[in-house]
């Protein structure tokens, strides 16, 4: 469980959000949508530990990620998979890289598993063959589709992607749609960040709660309770 | 195989192109550095050049038999600073007086040969001081069979100080170089630890303290740099003793090939490895606080 208490940021001289409430539960997808500048992509960061919040704490499974123990900040940090926005500002490196360096954050992947599980998740984000490409040579979709995919490789217990929905395309939309609601089945949390939420989804996830400019929404997944 | 990947040797995981280029680099450079540091080691500057040409001659007195003049020469051998004593019978000297100016043969007239026997003694290129010196002179000095000793010691201060002044020279130019060493390795780090900042900044966003990513940076630098210094003198060494043996007359100036072998030679050799060691991770280091500083 990931708990936001009474967050706030104070930015550019004006509160852009206070006292904000949040609670994403374990193995589920969670949707936050919010108009352009309204600080998604802070409050992914401040939910994963990065960037501490001008007001309020974040708690983890009970501990706070801010006033606790750093170390447990830390293991939090490792036990997450970020897709940003704009991935891969450093575009010199190749996919095949983005992969080497996501083995070596999870330093439990061995490098026989390493290279079966790229193949494979390449694969499923449709980038079959692609290891050998420059970031520099993809497209804005493929980057975020790759990013998605070297995160994956890890494993981690906690998804947050920064606008991977739009970044993607609609084309890929219904096997993102699958893959996360496949990754909360599983156990794991997503929290997905977006401007606007695909209309078919929002019909899925039903009525949104609303917390200040943001409106959240619960990804149905099946097989699971509600 | 099960290969558990860690930070340990992150840069190689990471970038194994431009390490191997900068490694090789590196060694090349060690080479150098090894082989400038023993021939600097075995000949002590220009001491061994210096004490090569430099001896005391005790003429004896006239009177005094060869085996007592041999006994005094053993005796004399066997002062802590002296390498070699040996007698020249008046024979021997008078050859040499010849040799050294012919056609004095009349000289040696009704009275015979007018030379007197004489010990040559040579210092060894360590003990080549001016208290040395001393010492094996008023030694001799005390000796009622010798005449006169003859030390040179009016052009000996001066010789002693321009040796003196050429080691520092050479030391200096040695220093230089591993400054140089240190400089370069300094940019490499920090040029890496720039083209990786898109890595380093990707695994710390996910748990991985900046700290610890440092530390294992430079550790495995340390650890690089002294197995490359390890190499690169075993190299330069190797390459000093080929030199040596293929040119013997470099003996006289930078000393024997068996004295790489000696414990002060081998101890020496390692602390600069530890050295070089010390000098590739501290440049590790100060290359990655640059890079992340944005400081040139």
């Amino acid at each position: 469980m990931i708990e936001g208490f009474r967050l706030g940021i104070f930015s550019r001289g004006k509160t852009l959000w206070d006292g904000l409430d949040f609670a994403f539960g374990d193995a589920a997808a969670w949707f936050v949508a919010g108009p352009p500048s309204s600080g998604k992509t802070l409050l992914l960061s401040i939910l994963r530990g990065e960037r501490k919040p001008d007001a309020g704490d974040v708690v983890v499974s009970g501990e706070s990620l801010y006033r606790g123990n750093p170390a447990l900040a830390r293991a939090w940090r490792a036990s997450c998979g970020h897709v940003p926005e704009q991935p891969a500002a450093d575009a010199r490196p190749t996919v095949g890289d983005l992969f080497r360096r996501s083995a070596l954050a999870g330093g439990g992947v061995t490098e026989s598993e390493r290279k079966d599980r790229t193949d494979r998740l390449l694969e499923m984000v449709g980038l079959s063959g692609a290891l050998a490409y420059r970031i520099a040579e993809l497209s804005g979709s493929e980057r975020v589709r790759a990013c998605l995919a070297a995160e994956l490789l890890r494993g981690p217990k906690v998804l947050f992607c920064d606008g991977v929905i739009a970044g993607a395309g609609i084309p890929y939309r219904e096997m993102l749609w699958g893959l996360f609601r496949a990754l909360a089945r599983e156990g794991n949390t997503v929290v997905l960040a977006e401007r606007t939420i695909p209309e078919r989804w929002a019909l899925a996830a039903g009525d949104a709660e609303p917390v200040g400019p943001f409106r959240v929404y619960r990804l149905p997944v099946p097989g699971a309770a509600a | 195989m099960t290969e558990r990947p860690s930070l340990w040797w992150i840069d190689w995981r990471l970038s194994p192109g431009s390490l191997v280029r900068e490694t090789i680099g590196r060694f090349l450079f060690s080479c150098i550095l090894g082989f400038l540091l023993l021939s600097l080691l075995l000949s002590g500057g220009a001491s061994r050049f210096l004490a090569d040409r430099y001896a005391i001659t005790a003429v004896l007195r006239a009177e005094v038999p060869s085996a007592e003049a041999e006994g005094l020469a053993r005796k004399i051998a066997a002062l802590p600073p002296v390498r070699s004593a040996v007698y020249r019978d008046p024979e021997a000297a008078w050859k040499e007086f010849l040799r050294a100016y012919p056609g004095l043969d009349p000289v040696r007239g009704a009275e015979g040969n007018p030379m007197p026997g004489y010990i040559e003694i040579r210092i060894r290129p360590d003990r080549l001081t001016k208290a040395d010196v001393d010492l094996v002179t008023s030694a001799l000095r005390s000796v009622s069979r010798v005449e006169q000793v003859l030390a040179g010691e009016e052009w000996l201060p001066g010789m002693l100080r321009a040796g003196r002044f050429a080691a520092w020279g050479c030391w200096g130019i040695f220093g230089v170089l591993l400054a140089g060493f240190f400089l370069v390795a300094r940019l490499q780090e920090r040029g890496r630890a720039v083209a990786l900042a898109g890595d380093f900044a990707f695994l710390e966003e996910r748990g991985v303290p900046a700290g610890r990513l440092a530390f294992l940076r430079s550790a495995a630098a340390a650890v690089t740099g002294f197995l490359l210094a390890s190499a690169g003198t075993a190299g330069g060494g190797g390459a000093l003793f080929l030199a040596l043996r293929t040119f013997p007359f470099l003996e006289g100036t930078i000393g024997p090939p068996s004295d790489l072998l000696l414990p002060r030679t081998v101890i020496a050799a390692v602390l600069f490895c530890v050295c070089t060691a010390f000098l590739s991770g501290v440049g590790s280091f100060l290359g990655w606080r640059a890079a992340r500083s944005g400081r040139k």
